[in-house]
């Protein structure tokens, strides 16, 4: 498998269920160790980490926390142990949830939000990282076309107007249509580039769940 | 009232007793926050009965190998604290790694624990007969037998744990709430486990030692579970948890006290009524709250 991400790209990694599209994508971000092959970033991933959004299942909604104290975790990523979040680094997670649209739900309880809220929650916190590469790992899964569109419409703000770099796993593939820059299909332990046109065919959407 | 002003009077004949149940009230939530928040509720029931068999097991094997022993010699004391951290550690260090892989469901594991725990504390005492009065003090609560000199070590200890407790809350709450995204950032995220569940091992094992597996189980669980329904951040979170902990064992110790009941059941009686009552009136606001909606 050799993938390339070239900065301020807008890759979205498509292919049928149990393909290996979340495989790779935990490869990427350090969250399985590669048995074989090398993963190299253009950048120290200690000084600049990565924006990672998760699927929202994995969170636990019953932990008492505010939105802003979820954002806030995303600035934990710069914080050497000891150090508190100051000022500075509440000033960011309100900033970023300011990018996503939502720096009036700051004080709700992050379990009292709805599927699409908590993912731009979670891009939020993502962003209060300050990364370079935001990943992301089926962001519009379970959530309706409106939230979806709003997901879509961040990612592209800040795809466009921050340059920054998004990867992400989707079923959604007519949504992609006009905003990313190519796809990667993911099939039998291989990863292919491929034009968004080729993808959106008929009989391509037909193995691909949730893209017709 | 006349017994709040005997118990708060100087020179009060327990007042060791006192300040070892309400420190206890107050630390046990603040660790037991963390098995509420990260759902393994049943290890505060298993690491206390673990914690439980390695004092017998130490009292046991000090018969075994010395002579049979004196129950008030600090040798005993420190063969305790000895036998009860590293069961404790023990099995947390067994269930944790068998958590990364996976190997079972939580509940599974954790029911098994408990279980050998408790039969092998029971094989321990049966072996021990020296053993066995000072074990059925320690299950009922012996707060009442808190001396100065363990109470020193009592407060030195949880003192260590709570200001690990507040000093690392950030990276605690990172591998709590998402394990994926510390892993993520690079965090030593097999470190901050260890040194939560180790924080926790010790402060099971002095609550034990101390308070006995009931009371350590009922203050590990019933006020953070009360604090969850009155706090939506975390810090409030802990902090009410604790300051409910604390609150529960002094009124439970001045009941004891006033009416003559073991100490330890009272304490956590207080504990579940005060859980019992948030519990009912929380339900009351949700169910108003939906009829005006």
């Amino acid at each position: 498998m050799d993938l390339e991400l070239a900065p301020g790209e807008f890759v979205a990694l498509l292919g049928p269920n149990g393909a290996g599209k979340t495989t790779l994508l935990r490869g990427i971000v350090g969250l399985l160790s590669v048995l074989a092959g090398t993963i190299d970033y253009d950048f120290d991933r200690a000084t600049s980490p990565i924006g990672y959004v998760p699927q929202r299942e994995a969170l636990d909604p019953t932990f008492p926390l505010t939105v802003h104290e979820v954002v806030l975790m995303g600035t934990y990523a710069r914080l050497p142990a000891l150090r508190r979040p100051g000022r500075a680094e509440r000033r960011l997670a309100a900033e970023s949830l300011d990018l996503v649209g939502l720096g009036a739900l700051a004080e709700e309880r992050f379990g009292s939000l709805s599927g699409g809220q908590t993912q731009r929650v979670l891009i939020a916190r993502a962003l209060a990282a300050q990364p370079r590469l935001l990943v992301l790992d089926e962001p519009t899964a379970g959530v309706d076309t409106e939230a979806t569109a709003a997901i879509m419409k961040v990612l592209t703000r800040l795809n466009r107007d921050q340059g920054l770099t998004v990867l992400l796993v989707t079923h959604h593939v007519r949504v992609l249509r006009g905003i990313a820059n190519a796809v990667v299909w993911v099939q039998d332990g291989r990863a292919t580039r491929r034009r968004l046109d080729d993808v959106l065919a008929p009989a391509e959407l037909d193995v691909v769940p949730g893209g017709a | 009232m006349s017994t709040l002003v005997e118990v708060l009077r100087p020179g009060f004949l327990l007042h060791d007793a006192l300040v070892g149940s309400v420190l206890i009230g107050i630390v046990c939530p603040l660790v037991g926050v963390y098995f509420v928040l990260r759902r393994m509720i049943f290890l505060g029931v298993a690491l206390p009965q673990l914690s439980a068999a390695g004092i017998a097991f130490a009292l046991l094997l000090h018969r075994s190998m010395v002579g049979p022993h004196l129950h008030i010699a600090a040798t005993d004391a420190t063969l305790a604290r000895v036998g009860a951290m590293v069961f404790t550690l023990g099995g947390i260090l067994v269930l944790a790694t068998l958590e990364r892989r996976g190997r079972a469901i939580v509940e599974a594991r954790i029911g098994v624990t408990y279980a050998i725990a408790g039969a092998l504390t029971i094989l321990f005492l049966a072996a021990d007969p020296w053993g066995e009065a000072q074990m059925v003090n320690l299950l009922k609560g012996d707060l009442l037998a808190t001396t100065e000199k363990s109470l020193t070590v009592l407060v030195a200890v949880l003192g260590a744990v709570v200001v690990t407790l507040f000093a690392f809350q950030k990276e605690f709450l990172l591998v709590s709430f998402d394990h994926d995204l510390a892993v993520v950032f690079g965090k030593a995220v097999g470190v901050w486990d260890a040194t939560l569940y180790f924080v926790c091992g010790i402060t099971i094992s002095f609550g034990v030692l101390a308070a006995g597996p009931l009371v350590t189980f009922g203050f590990l669980v019933a006020p953070p579970l009360t604090a969850r329904l009155l706090t939506r951040h975390m810090l409030s979170f802990s902090l009410a948890a604790a300051a409910i902990g604390g609150a529960c064992a002094f009124t439970g110790f001045c009941l004891a006290y006033r009416y003559d009941m073991p100490l330890g059941p009272a304490e956590v009686a207080v504990a579940c009524a005060v859980l019992l009552v948030v519990g009912a009136g929380a339900w009351v606001h949700q169910q108003l709250g939906r009829r005006a909606a």
